[in-house]
């Protein structure tokens, strides 16, 4: 069996880096694998042989004990342990309270064709399986030894911090299929789902009080915010909580799979080793003993993965169809009226239900409701410049990263344009009503964020005395004014590649991820950053040069009043050249020839 | 109702589809036959304005499609062998997105009817995921006919069907042409292009061999002999027979 499943997985690889490499014969695979291995070299591999610099990040750096260089790992490690143990138990917990159908293992469909009717034992299958996990978790291991290895805050090197995201990963691993193993036999043996759920709340609620009631009464509290905003005393608090008993007792498993990745130097990695591998037999033999029958359920799962998948390459389901639920429409659609705007409901329907009018109003209740109840309390408006400064930035993520996750346009499409294509309507039509749920979502969020930073916005600079609340709001509706074209002019840059280059896009959909598919996002990415710098410029400096002369005739209000005016104006225009531009290429796109290798 | 003139359709140096022209007035019924890579599809896609020709001119209901895509797109219907459809869009909402696309004010009372025709109006509010093969292809159809088009283009069109759904997709292609339309379809189901096609027409690498009406055809291609199936005239053309 280990020789077949070995054969299996050898092979499969090989033939996958085969076909990888063939098809960098392809411009588009050359110049996205060039790109993607450039990234991993700079941003991870030159790195891996050189000690990262071995302090906190700037909210943990604080005066004490470790002085005004800042904590070490050494000083972290209890902290770390506490959060990381705390975390990995929490998932465990969820496994077991979390709605799960019957016990099944993820085997493939091929998988299931060619050894569920061989003369393998049930258990030589969980081996089997178990095994197949193995190479995921040090695969998985691998990419994030490559990220970890970055974390100033953590000891060790890439060789401990591998070993010890396998470890994690295949605690995981094992503790979710055992789970799911005797969920079933609770279930068989007429324990139900609420039932179950009961005991566990019930058995968690009891470990949290008696932890609470174990503690001084000074610490059942986490600590409050210092005024330097430092995380010291919070990282101390947590070390304390975890560190009582009964907690310390249960957590006491998970902080033993942790210690290879948390181990400062190779001797506490090796101490760190015998009861990490003692833990993962535990489990090893929990899910041999536990487990039941899993056939069906595998079959079941195994088909609706398929089908997710296959749903998934062909675009034609953005969340997999096994997610999708029926629902109600986001407004009504009038059977007459403007065509572009049932391309914006159809494509709100394909999205998340919470991205719509109701929701966003209910944001804005809700942030001038939290900003009225801060303005009551001194001693938490300081949160409010820390709340503006993480609007500022999250929106400004939103508007330039947005696109690339705010899909529901063309891109999520391209797979339909046979079809949208007998439509009666102009090319710029499909194309203006693709842009508008993605232009409506990204819009609606980073008017959230302008709404905060607007709110907690107070210059105390008297160099900013012009500043006056009339202007600061004017300028907040003029931002706000400004963020629905330029948002449509970044949708405009993807889903431009996804007309002109649909091998591309589609390329990353259909022949799953890599290094060169990386490359190609990046690609994507870099050209929208540079076209929203080319668009900006000549609108900015305009408005500018108008904002300065309107300012010293009529004031800050006017002025900028007129800035806005010429920016929206300059952006609109050219979203609307945009739109034609790429209309006009959707007219002739033959999906089918573009695709031909 | 339906002009095709020296249509050609090339991929690079391929020609798909070369010099084609024929005509498909209004209550009739052609069908496409050809071996597989015979240009078909593209040609359907190509007359349903989906791919561009290279050169020619298609003409819906006297417009030319070329020249007035949007005019002549609101007279007409493409089916796809595969139904594609949105995942995420229930069958009453398919419907109510495609009445706004065509600006179909009445739609409901038009939808009503058409979903009891296929039998999917007890599934008005599942979503495609929740149909089968056969269910999909009846929401697309629907989706298609909901603007009653003039001209009809069908690609394999009883894909997926049970025997049930093909009786019932054949009366109504039938009943569309009788009241009407101008209906094109492909497929390799030569009986059921007997049933349904008062025309036909024979590709073969691009190129039409023949066309004309069955009984024109079969003459064609029969050297005397009587009853002829279209089968045999298909063999017989495209030279797939042992004669």
């Amino acid at each position: 069996m280990l020789r077949a499943l070995l054969y299996l997985r050898l092979a499969s690889f090989g033939n996958w880096g085969r076909s990888r490499i063939r098809r960098l014969r392809e411009p588009k695979y050359l110049a996205g694998a060039t790109v993607g291995i450039a990234y991993f070299y700079l941003f991870f591999f030159h790195r891996l042989g050189a000690p990262p610099p071995r302090h906190l990040p700037a909210g943990f750096a604080a005066s004490g004990a470790a002085g005004s260089a800042g904590m070490l790992p050494v000083d972290w490690l209890p902290a770390a342990a506490g959060i990381g143990a705390l975390g990995l138990f929490v998932a465990c917990v969820l496994m077991w309270l979390l709605p799960r159908g019957s016990a099944a293992l993820g085997f493939s469909e091929a998988e299931i064709a060619f050894l569920f009717p061989a003369p393998v034992t049930r258990r030589g299958l969980i081996h089997f399986r178990l095994l197949s996990t193995q190479f995921k978790s040090l695969f998985g291991a691998f990419v994030m030894m490559l990220f970890s290895n970055r974390w100033t805050f953590l000891g060790g090197n890439a060789f401990t911090q591998a070993v010890g995201w396998w470890f994690i990963f295949s605690a995981l691993n094992l503790h979710f299929t055992g789970s799911g193993f005797s969920l079933t036999r609770l279930a068989e043996a007429g324990v139900g789902r609420w039932r179950r759920r009961f005991w566990v709340a019930g058995g968690l609620l009891l470990l949290v009080g008696f932890t609470w009631a174990r503690l001084p009464a000074a610490h059942r509290l986490p600590p409050p915010l210092a005024d330097d905003l430092t995380l010291r005393p919070f990282a101390g608090w947590v070390a304390m909580v975890a560190g009582v008993e009964p907690l310390r007792w249960v957590l006491w498993p998970v902080e033993v799979i942790l210690r290879p990745f948390l181990a400062l130097d190779l001797r506490m990695f090796l101490g760190a080793l015998a009861p990490a591998f003692a833990v993962l037999t535990l489990l090893y033999l929990w899910v041999l003993n536990s487990a039941v029958s899993f056939e069906d359920a595998t079959i079941e799962h195994a088909r609706k993965r398929s089908e997710r998948l296959a749903a998934w390459k062909t675009g034609e389901s953005r969340r997999g169809i096994g997610m999708i639920k029926g629902r109600g429409a986001p407004f009504r659609l009038l059977a007459t009226g403007r065509p572009e705007i049932a391309f914006l409901w159809k494509n709100l329907l394909s999205t998340w239900p919470y991205f719509n009018l109701r929701v966003l109003a209910g944001s804005v209740v809700l942030i001038f409701g939290l900003w009225a109840w801060i303005q009551g309390r001194p001693e938490w408006r300081g949160l409010l410049p820390v709340a503006g400064a993480i609007a500022i930035v999250f929106g400004c993520y939103t508007l330039i990263i947005g696109p690339q996750f705010a899909r529901q346009d063309i891109r999520s499409d391209l797979a339909n344009s046979d079809i949208i294509k007998i439509y009666p309507l102009a090319g710029w039509q499909v194309v203006l009503g693709q842009l508008l749920a993605p232009t409506a979502i990204l819009t609606g969020v980073a008017w959230l964020c302008v709404l905060i930073a607007a709110l907690t916005f107070h210059p105390s600079s008297p160099a900013l005395g012009w500043l006056t609340p009339q202007v600061r709001i004017v300028a907040a509706l003029g931002v706000a004014a400004v963020i629905p074209p330029l948002s449509a002019l970044q949708l405009l840059v993807p889903n431009a590649a996804a007309l002109l280059f649909p091998g591309w896009s589609q390329s990353s959909r259909m022949r799953g991820g890599g290094v060169e598919v990386l490359g190609q996002r990046m690609i994507f990415f870099f050209a929208q950053l540079l076209m929203m710098l080319v668009a900006l410029i000549p609108a900015m400096a305009f408005a500018t040069a108008l904002f300065f002369i309107g300012h010293w005739l009529a004031g800050p209000i006017p002025a900028l009043l007129l800035a806005v005016g010429v920016v929206v104006a300059v952006l609109a225009a050219q979203v609307a050249f945009g739109v034609w531009l790429l209309g006009r290429r959707f007219e002739r796109l033959d999906l089918s020839s573009e695709l031909k290798p | 109702m339906i002009e095709v003139e020296a249509l050609t359709k090339r991929y690079g140096g391929v020609a798909a589809v070369q010099d084609l022209s024929f005509t498909v007035r209004r209550g009739e019924v052609l069908g496409l036959v050809g071996p597989n890579g015979a240009g078909k599809t593209t040609t359907l896609r190509c007359m349903a304005g989906i791919i561009p020709a290279t050169t020619g001119t298609v003409r819906i209901t006297g417009i030319e499609l070329a020249a007035d895509p949007v005019a002549a797109k609101r007279n007409l219907a493409f089916f796809p062998d595969e139904p594609r459809l949105f995942e995420y869009l229930t069958v009453r909402q398919h419907l109510n997105f495609v009445a706004r696309i065509y600006g179909v004010a009445n739609y409901e009372t038009v939808a009503g009817p058409l979903l009891e025709e296929f039998e999917i109006a007890d599934r008005a509010d599942r979503l495609p995921s929740e149909l089968s093969r056969g269910m999909r292809q009846k929401l697309a159809i629907a989706c298609g006919l909901l603007h009653a088009p003039q001209v009809m283009f069908f690609d394999e069109p009883l894909t997926g069907l049970d025997p049930l759904g093909i009786r019932r997709m054949k009366n109504s292609i039938v009943k569309r042409a009788r009241d009407g339309a101008a209906v094109v379809l492909s497929s390799h189901l030569l009986h059921l292009l007997e049933e349904v096609c008062t025309h036909v027409l024979i590709l073969k690498q691009g190129t039409k061999l023949a066309d004309g009406t069955l009984a024109e055809v079969a003459a064609r291609f029969s050297n005397g002999e009587a009853r002829m199936t279209l089968e045999d005239v298909f063999l017989r053309a495209t030279g797939g027979s042992e004669i």
